[in-house]
């Protein structure tokens, strides 16, 4: 079962990078409107390089790169854990998801940004507050799927599995949490990237480093190098995290996408 | 009551709501016997398994093996399912050895039941595939060579040839006779197929529509290997057809 690496579909991949990137040269040229606006990838290139090596308010890129990725690896763990266990609960327990359930639908349509003045009322303005808005962006993706997951087992191989004399907290071990694992996958797939994307907004919330915050600084000073520089950082850094977790998830899923 | 019944049914009742299915069934099974029971569609065979194998609470009446109540825990039972009960996250290996390592068995006897079992039913090459790789029959082959391999004293198979072609029904009907026979064990056998149930069984009931009653018992002396064309044969399934088709 060796996976072939697809050559076209690489350099493909490549291609519509390069073609993006020519496009953003070309509509941001000398004499453009948006030329005015916006600076073009050369210029955000080179800002970036400098910033790898003098600081942007107390720390250089780097710096900021590593708060970003603690708050969002604190939060999205916390997330991963509770939405885990409360999904698998729902899903298996039906008392819990009598109880559990209604609670969980209310809660799940509320966006992280409505949480903020809970979160500093609850957390303070420090890094908890933080932890707490990437964690509730994560949450509920993580459960809901998790949760579809443990529902969706299949019938016929509980049955096989509770006539071969299966006790029932064995069904839930060797059935139910092994069939749910691309499930859980998944919803850890989409938290990791909404807790990136929360961590811009937990960020705006006074701190004085971290990714969000070099871009709502950049904002302040009306410096876009400094802003596109923080998206690239963000866009780059959500890619190599995302391309993480599927590699887990082939490894440990190899039977689902034989 | 003494033992001479590996599993008696006594008064059996089930109802869905108001819906009566099973209507007050009672019916023994010897030890090493191959029953088949045959009924109409929709005649609530499986409910009639499911029911057997506890999979549904009964309404009334009792289910005992070796006269004690059914405990799943306790008897060895399998169970062969219509569809393909095998677990995608295993391997075809993983799938046989799941049986006898919930039983705890010693890890000794589970390599060398599994490599049994496996070859008798010509897995031994695609053992470490997954069951997506796998085609229908092999999958079914799977699921017989699990159920054998807890060496069940009791074994429950609800229509599992239904959706295989008619050349792999011959030949897992023939494997699951020599099966039966070497490893000696009880067999209830579920199908609407009346050719397959006359080739197969020791005894054969017939169920009526719902709610569903037992209609006749019909013994099935027939010397085995047996021949579909032979005449003796071809009447036996004519009688069983016949009292299908006639209410």
């Amino acid at each position: 079962m060796k996976k072939k690496i697809d050559v076209t579909r690489i350099i493909m991949g490549i291609l519509a990078v390069v073609l993006f990137l020519c496009l953003w040269t070309l509509s941001t040229r000398e004499g453009t409107t948006l030329g005015k606006l916006m600076p073009g990838p050369g210029e955000v290139f080179k800002r970036l390089l400098k910033m790898t090596h003098t600081n942007i308010g107390s720390l250089t890129i780097f710096g900021h790169m590593l708060n970003s990725l603690r708050r969002v690896l604190v939060g999205f763990f916390l997330a991963s854990v509770c939405g885990i266990l409360l999904g698998l609960g729902m899903g298996w327990n039906r008392k819990c998801e009598a109880i559990l359930r209604p609670l969980f639908e209310l809660i799940r349509p509320i966006p992280p940004l409505a949480w903020i003045s809970l979160a500093i009322v609850w957390f303070g303005l420090g890094e908890g507050g933080k932890y707490f808005i990437i964690f509730v962006s994560g949450f509920a993706n993580v459960t809901i799927n998790v949760y579809s997951g443990a529902k969706a087992v299949d019938p016929e191989v509980i049955g096989a599995a509770r006539m071969l004399g299966c006790p029932k907290h064995r069904i839930f071990t060797s059935v139910v949490l092994p069939s749910s694992i691309p499930y859980i996958f998944t919803g850890l797939q989409i938290a990791i990237s909404s807790s990136w994307a929360a961590v811009v907004a937990a960020e705006m919330v006074r701190s004085t480093n971290g990714i969000g915050w070099m871009i709502t600084a950049g904002q302040n000073i009306n410096d876009m190098e400094q802003i596109l520089a923080g998206i690239i950082v963000i866009g780059v850094v959500g890619f190599l995290l995302t391309t993480i977790m599927r590699g887990i998830e082939a490894r440990l899923c190899a039977w689902s996408r034989v | 009551m003494g033992n001479e019944y590996k599993v008696q049914v006594n008064h059996l009742t089930k109802k869905f709501g108001n819906l009566l299915v099973l209507d007050d069934i009672s019916f023994h099974v010897k030890e090493n016997e191959f029953l088949c029971i045959v009924g109409p569609t929709g005649c609530g065979k499986t409910t009639f398994l499911n029911s057997l194998s506890k999979l549904y609470d009964i309404t009334a009446g009792e289910i005992l093996i070796n006269g004690m109540p059914v405990d799943l825990k306790k008897h060895n039972v399998a169970y062969i399912f219509q569809e393909y009960s095998n677990m995608p996250w295993l391997t075809i290996r993983q799938n046989v050895e799941f049986g006898l390592r919930i039983k705890h068995r010693p890890e000794a006897e589970i390599r060398e039941q599994t490599d049994y079992f496996l070859d008798m039913v010509g897995l031994t090459k695609f053992q470490d595939y997954y069951p997506d790789q796998l085609s229908a029959s092999m999958l079914q082959r799977a699921a017989i060579a699990r159920a054998f391999a807890v060496k069940p004293e009791l074994l429950l198979m609800d229509e599992p040839y239904g959706q295989l072609d008619i050349e792999l029904r011959f030949r897992l009907e023939d494997e699951l006779i020599r099966l039966w026979r070497e490893v000696g064990t009880t067999v209830i056998f579920i199908t609407h197929n009346i050719e397959e149930a006359v080739y197969l069984s020791n005894r054969i009931l017939v169920l009526t529509n719902k709610p569903t009653k037992i209609k006749e018992e019909i013994h099935n002396d027939l010397p085995r290997p047996r021949n579909i064309a032979d005449p003796a044969f071809v009447e036996l399934r004519r009688k069983v057809t016949d009292l299908i088709k006639w209410w």
